[in-house]
């Protein structure tokens, strides 16, 4: 296994030790300074600095921030913040330690976003099945209200309040999507809405609404301490700064690593994280989230950064690395991510429920060895070919839910199509090893030194 | 008239408070009554339809709607293995098979007992650890038959039962 130097970590510095830093601790080491700062500052000023460092949302759609802030129209009040802590696409893990390790690096960045877009109540809206999470946020909120740094008055400023409140979800994908986890967030069934209007003009309760992920949030008081010059020593053509990529599946070192978007996907698979287990052979990646386009052997040597994965024909997304190896059948993989898709689809829309139903059942056919003739071409007219806006469903629903459930159906059929026609002919899986795990054959096979939580 | 959360109202109106609309506790209140009863009964969706101000189809509306909530009792100790990509292609399947084999758990069942029921549910965010799966609200990762064994003996002895015979 290659060496790999030291790198610098910010958001994450001691993630292997999986330790929650309480108000006491942040505080010794200059926390809550820059929210102290940022109360001097112009709105205005947060925002341009922010916009400057060129900082774009972690959740998965990479929109740049600063500019989703000025889209709030002026004078127009109560504004609300929601952060967005539902981390639900698969591969995506990075939210969760940053809420258990580092609380009141979040609170603090809520503070100071706050302060940019004139609010004064935020939200947390996390997963339901981030349980830890919610009572470590919990406990961390209380801590920042018992010091003044939220409730009336923070920081002993006359008139400067700002509420926050931790809410759970409780077990629904679709909640990450920001309509719906505003509408979740009001006491309804996540159900997304049609855009526009944008959540910044009419969001929670019909108020102007800004929604960011966590991991953007904590960004913010990087960002206004050291500057947005220092945030684009890490730069890949337009994505700057640290990021925080999840990897799991058949590596060695699966876990979360802080890294610049310069970083390639060859790089992180075969260097950071070990190279694959049991040093079999790699069959593909998705780079970005289970929603993305899958990725061969051969496309890995591309930076990790927006446009690098774009280049080769996939998306950064959540940057959650999904990788498999030669024995994964990726009729099965495709199947399995499909019944994802079909059960998390909300229902409200007819391309999204049906399509991603239909997806689910020929594709599950097809690995059952019950496929038809005609059945791929069948697939690639719903689907499309793994492109927005092609098929029957992308581009066609509610909400973006409709485009994850399509593109990688169109994307796998393409990268394997002599695999999905193979399992036509014979009418069965080729895979012997099929979804072989070394589970139950080896013991514990991920390596000890992950760079992950421990068991609990 | 309140039964099943009669002795939390104080809890409750200090949660509604936090909220600008009223109708935003519904997760939260629901969240209560599942902890407190291990399930959603119609009984409690009544109540907490009373407190909210709400039709009770309203809450049932929602309680369907979101995964984590159970609309029948199940174990005192809820297994939700998480059979997404990541998970599976690391042994989710495995798991299912040495949880029937060696405890009798089976899924969608409840064990004969009612100490355990096991469900297969989409990604916990717990993808670089997997498997993994949520003890009823704690999530438990890396699984393994050895610390599968551990865990099942820990529910036992906290729920004063026999230890299992393997």
């Amino acid at each position: 296994m290659p060496e790999v130097a030291e790198w610098e970590r910010v958001l994450l510095p001691d993630i292997e030790k999986n330790e929650t830093e309480w108000l006491a601790d942040y505080v010794r080491k200059g926390g809550y300074d820059v929210a102290r700062k940022a109360l001097d500052m112009e709105p205005e000023a947060i925002i341009s600095e922010v916009k400057e460092s060129g900082l774009r949302g972690r959740g998965g759609a990479g929109f740049p921030t600063g500019m989703k802030w000025g889209f709030l129209p002026k004078g127009a009040f109560p504004r609300y913040l929601a952060v967005n802590a539902d981390e639900s696409e698969p591969g995506t893990c990075k939210d969760r330690p940053l809420m258990e390790q580092r609380p009141h690096t979040l609170i603090e960045g809520i503070i100071c976003s706050c302060l940019a877009i004139e609010s004064e109540m935020a939200f947390i809206y996390i997963r339901g099945e981030y349980y830890n999470g919610a009572k470590i946020l919990d406990r961390a909120v209380e801590e920042a209200y018992r010091e003044g740094f939220l409730g009336s008055n923070i920081f002993g400023r006359e008139g400067r309040k700002l509420d926050l409140v931790v809410h759970r979800g409780a077990g629904a994908y679709i909640c990450g999507e920001e309509t719906a986890l505003l509408t979740s967030l009001e006491g309804y069934r996540g159900y997304p809405k049609l855009k526009p209007p944008f959540p910044a003009i009419s969001g929670l309760y019909g108020k102007p609404t800004i929604i960011n992920n966590v991991e953007t949030i904590v960004n913010v008081p990087f960002i206004l301490k050291n500057g947005a010059d220092w945030f684009k020593k890490w730069v890949h053509e337009r994505t700057t700064g640290l990021r925080l990529y999840s990897v799991s599946g058949h590596v060695k070192k699966p876990g979360v690593y802080e890294l610049p978007p310069t970083v390639t996907l060859k790089e992180l698979i075969h260097d950071y994280c070990g190279g694959m287990r049991n040093d079999h052979d790699l069959k593909f990646v998705i780079p970005g989230g289970s929603s993305v386009p899958w990725l061969k052997p051969d496309q890995i040597d591309v930076p990790m950064s927006h446009e690098g994965v774009a280049a080769a024909g996939s998306m950064l997304g959540s940057s959650a690395v999904m990788v498999c190896d030669h024995t994964v059948c990726p009729v099965w993989a495709l199947a399995n991510l499909s019944h994802f898709y079909k059960h998390e689809s909300c229902g409200q829309c007819t391309p999204c429920r049906e399509g991603s139903g239909w997806l689910y059942k020929i594709v599950r056919r097809i690995e059952a060895g019950d496929g038809q003739p005609g059945d791929l071409e069948t697939l690639y007219s719903l689907a499309g070919e793994g492109t927005p806006g092609s098929g029957m469903i992308s581009g066609k629903s509610i909400c973006a839910l409709g485009d994850a459930a399509a593109w990688p159906v169109g994307s796998a059929i393409k990268q394997f199509r002599e695999e999905f026609e193979e399992h036509i002919q014979l009418g069965k899986c080729p895979y012997k090893e099929r979804n072989i795990s070394y589970w139950m054959a080896e013991g514990r096979f991920v390596n000890e030194s992950f760079a992950g939580t421990p068991v609990p | 008239m309140l039964e099943i959360l009669k002795d939390r109202t104080g809890e409750i109106e200090r949660l509604i408070e936090k909220y600008p609309s009223r109708r935003s506790a519904m997760l939260p209140l629901l969240w209560i009554v599942q902890r407190q009863e291990g399930w959603v009964s119609q009984e409690s969706m009544k109540e907490v339809a009373e407190i909210l101000g709400v039709t009770v189809a309203e809450v049932y509306e929602v309680v369907s709607f979101y995964t984590m909530f159970q609309q029948k009792p199940v174990g005192k100790f809820h297994l939700a293995l998480c059979d997404t990509l990541s998970c599976a292609i690391c042994g989710t399947h495995e798991i299912v098979a040495y949880l029937n084999e060696k405890y009798g758990i089976e899924k969608n069942k409840v064990t004969e007992d009612g100490l355990f029921s096991l469900e297969l549910v989409e990604c916990i965010g717990a993808c670089a650890n997997a498997p993994a799966l949520l003890l009823n609200e704690d999530l438990i990762t890396n699984l393994t038959p050895a610390n599968i064994d551990a865990m099942i003996a820990g529910c036992r002895q906290k729920a004063g039962a026999p230890a299992a015979t393997a």
